[in-house]
């Protein structure tokens, strides 16, 4: 311990200069550890965006139903999906299942006609786990949006909720009468004549061109798909056990292939992947500048104390005494570092989501969010963790150089 | 206690070879023993020798009887810590340390609990007249009392030899010749060796075993 004293005495010796490589150590702590909030954020919208967006926690689908463009027809699908559905309910990690049928055809307001991207939700179930709600206020605003809604409980209601840049190529809005049309299982065409419920704003403009959403009764009409149903999106009770139940229910359902969420997101993953590369980046600049910075003050510090170590090593120190006296000093330095870095990170996480700050649409969105940064002490840890070991690192040279001195040179050194 | 057998260590200084050569001597356990000469002609080169500061080039260092000059760094360290004291012209104290925290310093390195450390860096203060002065920093200490400290920091591990290089350069003679008498003093009642570094006459006066060097060689013990 005596070490530990003499290496925080040492450091208040040049106060200025510790301060200074402090302010460093905080700057980066700073940095690193409010981007880590940012990146939270966006994981976490991101996530809720794919599992409410209609993914769920887990999907249930046919084996190989990602393979080819077979995904938007029945040819592969759950031929027993709606009993696979009622199953799965029973399970007690199980909150609830929404089947769901995808399908593509055209949409026509008799004149004109247009490619559609279609999905069968359970129209009563679909609101209460999947954010529908946002879209349809989104599409409310928009032209011929006025009076959106969700779709209609009645099992004999025959609506569809559009894209907005679908309704737009159509010139539909609210209440407006057209005709979907599409092949059944068996590949005969059929059309079934639907009421434009709402609008909807998806977010992305190539969704809004393409997208539309019907109750699982009239795809059923449409498609002759009876019991059949493209997936199964599975809401958990637990979400944080979403990879384990995913093992456990693929051995429950042989023949069907379990998928979690963020295998499926690929949006999620890219944008993952994107943030780690710049903030990865970041962070390695940060590490470099106060490896740089304490390597510095602390080779001046031995530069300024050479007589005083060969006075230390002439008592009796080991050279590795005098390593570990440096190391105390990295220690005290990363750990004064990161306890300011933690108490400025939250005042100004404080601060910033206070101002509630709106930031720009990012690309293929059409509108903005608020910014949050969230607390995340895992994150604070890290970067604490990475610093500490950073300032450890560049303890290591100027402590080198201490317990190579020679004493005879050190105790003439003036 | 300290014996030199045909020591040999030499060096370029200024483009000229200098150093000691062939030096053999043996101090006396319990004396003040000095070694006196012009700058330049080895005292301190020998003081690092028996401090084990540096290794010889040819010869032996015997200390205690046991050859010394041989040994690798851990064990020369450990030597330095337990039985070998130290007290530079420079005072050389640990700026940020206070006085008792100094005297303390090698009895932690050593292993000490602080409690104890504490109660012997005490006791060797107050030997030194230097009590009421223990929480003072090195800079709030007039030279001599800095030194009296050094000397403090020397004999509060108890070692058999304190070694002393010209511990009165910095000092006027007020405050050198009662330092010396004190070191005096120490080396009997605590029969611990002094070997001193000096060519001041007033602490050759107070030697009892004086060792002459000229250009590197031993010329005369008396």
């Amino acid at each position: 311990m005596i070490l530990a004293r003499l290496a925080l005495r040492n450091l208040l010796r040049q106060q200025r200069r510790t301060a200074l490589t402090l302010m460093v150590v905080v700057a980066g702590f700073l940095a690193l550890s409010l981007a880590g909030g940012f990146m939270a954020q966006t994981f976490q919208g991101l996530s809720d965006a794919a599992i409410r967006g209609g993914l769920g926690h887990l999907q249930v689908m046919p084996p190989g139903a990602l393979e080819g463009d077979e995904a938007q027809s029945l040819e592969k699908a759950l031929p027993e999906g709606e009993a696979l559905a009622q199953r799965l309910r029973q399970d007690p990690a199980v909150a609830e299942v929404l089947p769901r049928t995808q399908f593509m055809g055209l949409l026509s307001n008799g004149p004109r006609s247009v490619a559609f991207l279609g999905t069968a939700v359970d129209p009563v179930l679909e609101p209460k786990y999947m954010a529908c709600a946002e879209a349809l206020q989104n599409g409310a605003l928009t032209k011929g949006g006025t009076g959106s809604r969700w779709l209609s409980g009645d099992p004999a209601a025959r609506e569809v909720i559009l894209g907005t840049g679908l309704a737009r190529a159509l010139d539909a809005s609210v209440g407006s009468s057209l005709t979907l049309m599409s092949t059944t299982r068996e590949g005969a065409l059929n059309a079934v004549d639907v009421e434009v419920a709402g609008l909807q704003d998806l977010g992305l403009r190539e969704l809004n061109d393409r997208f539309l959403t019907v109750s699982l009764g009239t795809a059923d009409q449409l498609l002759d798909s009876a019991q059949a149903r493209s997936r199964l999106s599975v809401m958990l009770k637990r979400p944080q056990d979403t990879a384990m139940e995913q093992a456990r229910l693929q051995g429950l359902l042989p023949g069907t292939s379990v998928k979690p969420w963020f295998e499926l997101a690929s949006f999620y993953r890219q944008v993952k992947l994107l943030y780690f590369a710049i903030f990865g980046f970041m962070g390695l600049v940060l590490f470099l500048v106060v490896l740089l910075a304490t390597a510095n003050t602390l080779l001046m510090s031995v530069m300024e104390r050479v007589r005083e170590f060969g006075v230390l090593r002439a008592m009796g120190l080991q050279p590795r005494q005098l390593l570990v006296l440096l190391q105390w000093e990295g220690a005290f330095l990363g750990f004064l570092g990161s306890a300011l870095g933690l108490l400025a990170t939250l005042l100004l996480r404080t601060g910033l989501n206070a101002l509630h700050v709106q930031m720009p649409a990012p690309p293929g969105s059409s509108h903005g969010y608020e910014l949050f940064i969230h607390f995340v002490p895992g994150i604070y840890l890290l970067v604490a963790l990475g610093l500490q070991l950073t300032i450890q690192v560049s303890a290591l040279f100027p402590g080198l150089k201490a317990a190579r001195l020679r004493i005879v040179e050190a105790l003439r050194h003036v | 206690m300290l014996e030199f057998r045909a020591i040999t260590r030499a060096y370029e200084l200024g483009g000229e070879r200098a150093g000691v050569f062939g030096v053999s001597l043996t101090v006396p356990k319990g004396r003040l023993a000095v070694l006196a000469g012009p700058s330049g002609s080895g005292k301190t080169t020998l003081l690092q020798l028996a401090g084990l500061l540096d290794t010889p080039d040819e010869g032996e260092v015997r200390l205690a009887g046991e050859l010394v000059s041989s040994l690798p760094e851990k064990a020369r360290c450990d030597l330095r810590l337990r039985r070998l004291g130290f007290v530079f012209q420079a005072f050389n104290l640990v700026p940020v340390l206070s006085a008792l925290e100094n005297v303390m310093l090698p009895l932690q390195l050593q292993g000490r609990t602080e409690a104890e450390a504490r109660e012997r860096a005490e006791a060797a203060l107050a030997r030194v007249g230097l009590a009421d002065r223990r929480h003072h920093h090195p800079g709030q200490l007039s030279g001599g009392q800095q030194q009296r400290t050094a000397i403090a920091r020397a004999l509060a591990p108890e070692p058999l030899l304190v070694l002393a290089d010209e511990p009165t350069a910095s000092l006027d003679h007020a405050h050198g010749g009662p330092l010396l008498d004190l070191m005096a003093e120490l080396a009997q009642e605590r029969g611990a060796t002094f070997l001193v570094a000096s060519h001041d006459p007033s602490v050759i006066a107070r030697a009892h075993t004086v060792f002459r060097l000229l250009d590197g060689k031993l010329v005369e013990v008396g």
